[in-house]
């Protein structure tokens, strides 16, 4: 845990690197950083960084943006890690990131120190959810009554307490908060969530394939 | 084109040719005369000349040109006569006037008249198609969905086919005979498959080119929209925040105030506030954003998580002038980061507002304060909702606020 994280920073803006570079703490060592998709994908298989900071629109490749550069590393997966870093608020974004396998989805609008928090969480193998995508989340998955899972291995619907835990992260929640209003641990907390993140990922849900067949992500 | 009596032919002739408008309608009047050369030529120009007037700046002026986002198209210019009543009652005419020639015993052959009407009729329905207000009219009545241009087209050749059988029954002399009726068809679907089958290629080269010079103008035109607007906004803002440099509460005002407008403007399918919960929702954090600052007077952003949609009824309406309440609450007198979330479910619409303030304690709140308990809890209650705030030094302080639907829930949208 004394060994720094590594880092690889993609984003085509220099400004942007700089200052995310910048709000990083001492437990984030930034190894590179790459401005385009090919050079995200090079970077990646001769650095081997823990985590990737993915900005989502990127230049170059076919024109795939963050998406790309995790499909071009799908073999790296075990290694290193996609954290997904954007502007935007658009749910086909989130979506074709997440689910080509990127861990988390954050907004550039995070203080350096929940960064770092969020980079280190998903070094560790979690899931980090901004609070817009687990709005999004609750979005795609239906709030109704009906919409609740009754067994675990279900992939279309979540959980009581998967959807609980996404409606505190949406109101703004941290974990340790989240943890704290359900009397659970936060390793718990983290465990649904990376729940609902494999549910992301694989479910056939209407509302994502409807989304991402709009956008021709799959 | 302005102005218009019928097609609006004299009108367009006058604008072209710069001359008044009633010299050149007595012009066609006169031509008339010889031979109907005025009717046919009026008719000649109505179909085969496009409506607009070419010199109007607005069509003229190329996209790349154009600074300003994209303008509005002209208003449907309006037409003094009803032409489709004119026509009708002119085909009534002619009916009853053929009706008393008959009764008057002149020999009218009354085997031509189904088949020309037929063939009219036809070529009537498909040629109104290059009349834009004619076809406009058609798409309103067809709800705007429906391809009625094409419709109308297939209806015309579908009539016009039929008058062209029964004409040629007529002139083989057969009446209609069913074999002269099948000969005919046979030999004129033929013809046309022949032709068809020569011109087909010609056809498909013209349509792609269209298609490409379509896809090219539309790029354009987006193209020059997101100029314009990067003019409009962006690059405004940005000088302002330039010249305010050295007040960083209003740069940051500014600043925050521009990217929402620039993501309410890039993703543009967000619906109207009047139509939409969500939409209205973020109408109320915009406001509280633009006009209230934090205890120490710097701006607050609020964070905005909605999901789900429905149109906004009157519960809904007293739910967002509570949230608002709450949100400047949370903004002057609490600690960013400020959380907003809204949930619209089937059965009822929940808000939460939260701050991390150092909390306050709600029983220590006088009941005269009007503040907390009457604009933001009673305003609710009295609706049928139910209101709570939970409020500790350590997690700040949290407004919860649920509002059950009134009446039938609408479809969801997400």
């Amino acid at each position: 845990m004394n060994e720094p994280v590594s880092v690889l920073l993609v984003d085509d803006h220099a400004l942007v690197r700089a200052g995310v570079r910048a709000s990083l703490d001492a437990r984030v060592r930034v190894v590179g950083e790459a401005a385009d998709v090919d050079g995200a994908v090079r970077a990646v298989h001769e650095l081997h960084p823990s985590v990737v900071l993915l900005d989502v629109h990127l230049p170059g490749g076919d024109g795939g943006g963050g998406a790309e550069v995790v499909r071009g590393c799908t073999d790296l997966l075990d290694v290193t890690r996609f954290l997904a870093l954007s502007v935007s608020d658009a749910a086909e974004d989130v979506v074709s990131v997440i689910r080509v396998g990127a861990r988390g989805y954050v907004t550039k609008a995070i203080d350096g120190p929940t960064l770092s928090d969020a980079v280190l969480r998903v070094a560790g193998g979690d899931a980090v959810f901004s609070p817009r995508l687990a709005g999004f989340v609750l979005d795609a998955f239906g709030t109704s009554v009906g919409d609740v899972a009754t067994t675990d291995d279900e992939l279309d619907r979540l959980s009581a307490r998967e959807r609980e835990v996404m409606r505190l992260i949406a109101r703004g929640y941290s974990y340790k908060e989240v943890a704290g209003e359900l009397f659970i641990s936060v390793k718990t907390v983290e465990t649904h969530v990376s729940a609902v993140l494999r549910k992301l990922q694989l479910s056939n849900r209407n509302e994502l394939t409807r989304w991402a067949a709009a956008r021709r992500l799959l | 084109m302005r102005g218009r009596w019928v097609g609006g032919v004299a009108a367009a002739l006058s604008a072209h040719l710069r001359l008044p408008v009633p010299a050149v309608r007595l012009a066609f009047v006169l031509l008339v005369l010889p031979a109907g050369v005025g009717l046919w030529l009026y008719l000649f120009w109505w179909v085969t000349v496009p409506t607009g007037n070419p010199d109007d700046p607005s069509t003229t002026r190329p996209a790349a040109m154009s600074r300003l986002a994209a303008r509005q198209s002209l208003v449907e210019p309006g037409r003094r006569l009803p032409v489709t009543d004119v026509g009708i009652a002119l085909l009534m005419l002619a009916g009853a006037v053929l009706l008393v020639a008959l009764r008057r015993g002149v020999a009218v052959d009354t085997r031509w008249v189904l088949p020309l009407l037929f063939l009219l009729g036809g070529l009537a329905l498909a040629w109104s198609q290059l009349d834009a207000a004619q076809r406009g009219r058609l798409q309103r009545v067809a709800g705007g969905r429906t391809p009625a241009p094409v419709l109308a087209v297939l209806g015309g050749v579908l009539l016009a086919g039929v008058g062209v059988v029964l004409v040629v029954g007529q002139v083989a002399g057969e009446g209609l005979a069913p074999r002269v009726l099948a000969q005919a068809v046979v030999a004129s679907l033929s013809v046309i498959a022949g032709v068809g089958l020569v011109l087909a290629p010609w056809w498909l080269r013209l349509m792609r080119e269209l298609g490409d010079e379509r896809t090219a103008r539309a790029r354009e035109s987006e193209r020059a929209d997101i100029a314009a607007h990067l003019h409009d906004s962006v690059l405004q803002t940005l000088a302002l925040i330039r010249a305010h440099a050295d007040d960083s509460a209003e740069v940051a005002r500014m600043a925050r105030a521009q990217e929402r407008e620039l993501r309410e403007w890039l993703y543009a399918d967000r619906p109207a506030p009047s139509t939409s919960v969500a939409a209205g929702l973020r109408a109320v954090v915009a406001e509280v954003e633009d006009t209230r600052t934090g205890p120490d007077g710097r701006p607050v952003a609020v964070d905005v998580v909605v999901v789900g949609d429905r149109p906004p009824d009157d519960g809904s309406v007293a739910l967002l002038q509570a949230t608002r309440e709450a949100l400047v609450n949370a903004v002057t007198h609490g600690h960013p980061p400020v959380s907003l979330y809204l949930e619209v479910r089937d059965d009822a619409l929940e808000v939460f507002v939260r701050d991390r303030g150092e909390g306050f304690d709600l029983e220590a709140i006088g009941a005269d304060r009007f503040g907390v308990r009457e604009s933001i809890l009673g305003r609710v209650r009295r609706r049928g909702g139910t209101a709570q705030v939970t409020s500790s030094a350590q997690r700040g302080t949290e407004v919860h606020l649920v509002m059950p639907t009134s009446g039938d829930p609408t479809e969801e949208s997400s």
